[in-house]
């Protein structure tokens, strides 16, 4: 009850010292204000387009994927069979095995069956060149069943003209990449050859075009029904290279990929680990984003510890005073606390308000990309996290900018200034 | 009844070279005594005064105030102390500039918090009233002139009803006519109210018309 009453009285003297020094007061206000602004405006514009990024890369990638991988034998034959012996085999070359998953379709109707699984989709892809003319351009196809796909990717979203649904109908039909179109001049409806690893030649039909915004797909990747890869390829039907699974909860693929693995003894990833470099990326801008919001902050601590210091020189009499009549270095201290609380309150609240109008402005404003078809705004994220982020730094970093100076006063010995 | 007792202090300052300020000082003061404290300039007048405000800290020996021990006590049992037993008054006004006049007199008060605020304000309005400014109330302190600020420094070294009201040659910046106001107002305090004054005065008119005059030679009490 005193103790409040105290710091009611302290305050009462920080409003009237705070009065007689508008203008620094506002400055230092100011300062704050700017700082979180910055901070909100730019965590919530470069969260913002990491959402955006992210969502467009994983809406390309499974949660999960399943796979073979060329191997060389860890141990030879003969060291197998006689495992005594000093065996040397020099130059060993990888085994050739087929690169499909044995028992594909079984493995994927058994996950469908999986509760945890939402969509699988089970695919052939294969490394071939695209031939038109003199141009010979190498790139990958994928062998897919167009509902299950789509069940994934949202295939269908990314069409730019054409339509998915001829694939299983018209044989050696295809959809392309929009940058593999146009890297080969072809349009719907125009004809080019595709030449598989083991030479075989085909003359296919463009019956699409897609965009999904990720270069590196769209200028090397094409669609086709699953049977005409096979054939292509002359594998059986059986015959599939990848599984790719979506979760309902993205976060539980890490956990499961192991599980997976060991039943059905195929090489796998999650998407976390697809998508590597692009989480670091992001972590790497969210630190510079409060790197950049620190320093702010810090300049911002310092004109507050500036106001107060000179305040405090300024205030030795009324100091040595006030402690003549019986305030305790404490009652003194909070008087030049609660100053800096005030403008780090004021100038938090200010800049958290200016930070969301700035962000939503530059939500509002329109924005095309070449790379991102989807968005049509610049993307910006508006997350409660962000302002109560700010706010808690703004508040710490005034709460120490002020704690210095305000020992600084409650050290002030009265009687030097008071004997004149 | 002795209010203050001081037993043997020693002061030192040892700023630039050790030097002794006070030597061996022993004294009573009764309550509702109105005592001069004489001397020589840097004779340890002030010095005395600062240590019997509990404000200086640092000394040898005891100083015992309405029965409590000043020596070893915490910061904020003393303010606490000052703001309760001790009004002061010094040479220069010393006045928050920033505030009114009723507002300087008002805040040992509401530091104090016997009474309510609209109950302070009331009796601090008395006290103006009662030295003569009551109608510079609500100007801000600066504005006023050197004998206004200093009756209201003396208002408010009143308002909290103190035991002892200390000086540091609080009429040492008033004219002659001002001076024997102060005086006269001091006289009565410790003769109607029974307050204890204490004060360091270059003033022998002053000193003479005290009950008890404290002389300092060299830091010691001459007799
Ligand atoms: N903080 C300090 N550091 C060092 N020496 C000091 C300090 N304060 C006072 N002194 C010295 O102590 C001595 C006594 O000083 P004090 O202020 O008590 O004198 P005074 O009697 O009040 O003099 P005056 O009448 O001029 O005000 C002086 O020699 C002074 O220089
Ligand atoms: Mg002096």
């Amino acid at each position: 009850m005193k103790l409040i009453t105290n710091i009611k009285l302290a305050a009462t003297i920080a409003f009237t010292h705070m009065r007689a020094r508008l203008k620094q007061t506002l400055i230092a206000t100011a300062g704050v204000t700017f700082g979180i602004t910055v901070f909100i405006f730019m965590v919530s514009f470069i969260q913002g387009s990491n959402d955006f990024v992210q969502a467009v890369a994983f809406e390309q990638s499974p949660h999960l994927r399943l796979y073979n991988e060329i191997q060389t034998a860890p141990a030879n034959i003969i060291d197998r069979t006689y495992p005594g012996n000093i065996n040397l085999v020099s130059h060993v070359k990888p085994k050739d095995i087929l690169l499909n998953l044995k028992d594909g379709p079984q493995v994927v109707q058994a996950l469908q069956q999986d509760p945890r699984v939402a969509a699988v989709s089970g695919a052939v892809s294969s490394q071939v060149f695209y031939r038109l003319g003199s141009s010979s351009i190498n790139g990958t196809i994928n062998g897919i069943r167009f509902e299950q796909e789509n069940a994934l990717f949202n295939l269908q979203a990314k069409l730019v003209e054409g339509s998915f649904k001829e694939l299983a109908t018209l044989p050696n039909s295809l959809v392309v990449g929009i940058g593999l179109a146009r890297r080969l001049n072809v349009k719907t409806g125009d004809r080019l050859e595709v030449t598989t690893d083991k030479g075989n030649n085909f003359s296919v039909k463009v019956v699409g075009i897609f965009k999904t915004g990720l270069t590196d797909i769209d200028k090397q990747q094409s669609y086709a029904n699953l049977h005409t890869v096979q054939r292509f390829l002359e594998v059986p039907v059986s015959y599939i290279t990848d599984i790719k699974i979506k979760l309902h909860d993205m976060e539980l693929a890490p956990a499961m990929l192991p599980e997976l693995q060991a039943k059905y003894g195929f090489h796998g990833s999650d998407w976390k680990q697809d998508n590597s470099a692009l989480l670091e990326g992001d972590a790497l801008r969210k630190m510079i984003v409060y790197g950049v919001a620190v320093t702010i902050l810090l300049v911002a601590g310092f004109g507050i510890f500036n106001i107060l210091t000179m305040m405090i020189y300024e205030k030795m009499k009324d100091i040595a005073i006030l402690k003549a009549m019986g305030f305790s270095d404490t009652d003194i201290r909070w008087i030049f606390l609660v100053q800096a609380l005030i403008i780090g309150i004021t100038g938090a609240l200010m800049g958290l308000v200016f930070g969301f109008l700035a962000a939503y402005g530059i939500s509002k404003m329109p924005y095309k990309s070449d790379v991102m078809i989807t968005l049509d705004h610049l993307p910006v994220s508006f997350s409660a996290v962000y302002y109560v982020t700010g706010f808690t730094f703004g508040m710490l970093t005034t709460t120490l900018a002020g704690y210095l100076p305000s020992r600084k006063a409650a050290r002030v010995d009265p009687i030097t200034i008071l004997r004149g | 009844m002795n209010l203050i007792e001081v037993r043997n202090i020693n002061k030192y300052f040892y700023q630039p070279t050790k030097m002794q300020v006070l030597n061996d000082v022993d004294l009573d003061i009764e309550k509702g005594h109105f005592v001069s404290i004489t001397g020589k300039s840097g004779s340890g007048k002030s010095t005395l005064l600062y240590l019997l405000s509990t404000m200086d800290t640092d000394f040898e020996g005891s100083i015992c105030i309405n029965g409590e021990e000043m020596q070893g006590k915490r910061n904020r049992w003393l303010a606490d102390f000052r703001n309760h037993h001790i009004g002061f008054v010094f040479q220069f006004h010393y006045l928050l500039p920033e505030f009114t006049a009723l507002r300087n007199v008002m805040l040992p008060a509401l530091k104090l918090a016997r009474y309510t605020p609209a109950e302070i304000e009331h009796r601090a309005m008395d006290l103006l009233q009662l030295l003569g400014v009551g109608t510079q109330a609500n100007k801000r302190a600066s504005l006023l002139s050197g004998g206004q600020q200093q009756r209201v420094a003396i208002a408010r070294a009143l308002i909290n009803e103190p035991l002892i009201i200390m000086g540091d040659e609080p009429t040492g910046n008033l004219d002659s006519q001002n001076a024997a106001i102060v005086f006269d107002l001091f006289r009565e305090l410790s003769s109607e109210r029974g307050q204890t004054i204490l004060t360091v005065t270059h003033d022998d008119d002053f000193a003479r018309r005290s009950d008890k005059v404290i002389h300092l030679v060299d830091g010691r009490i001459a007799d």
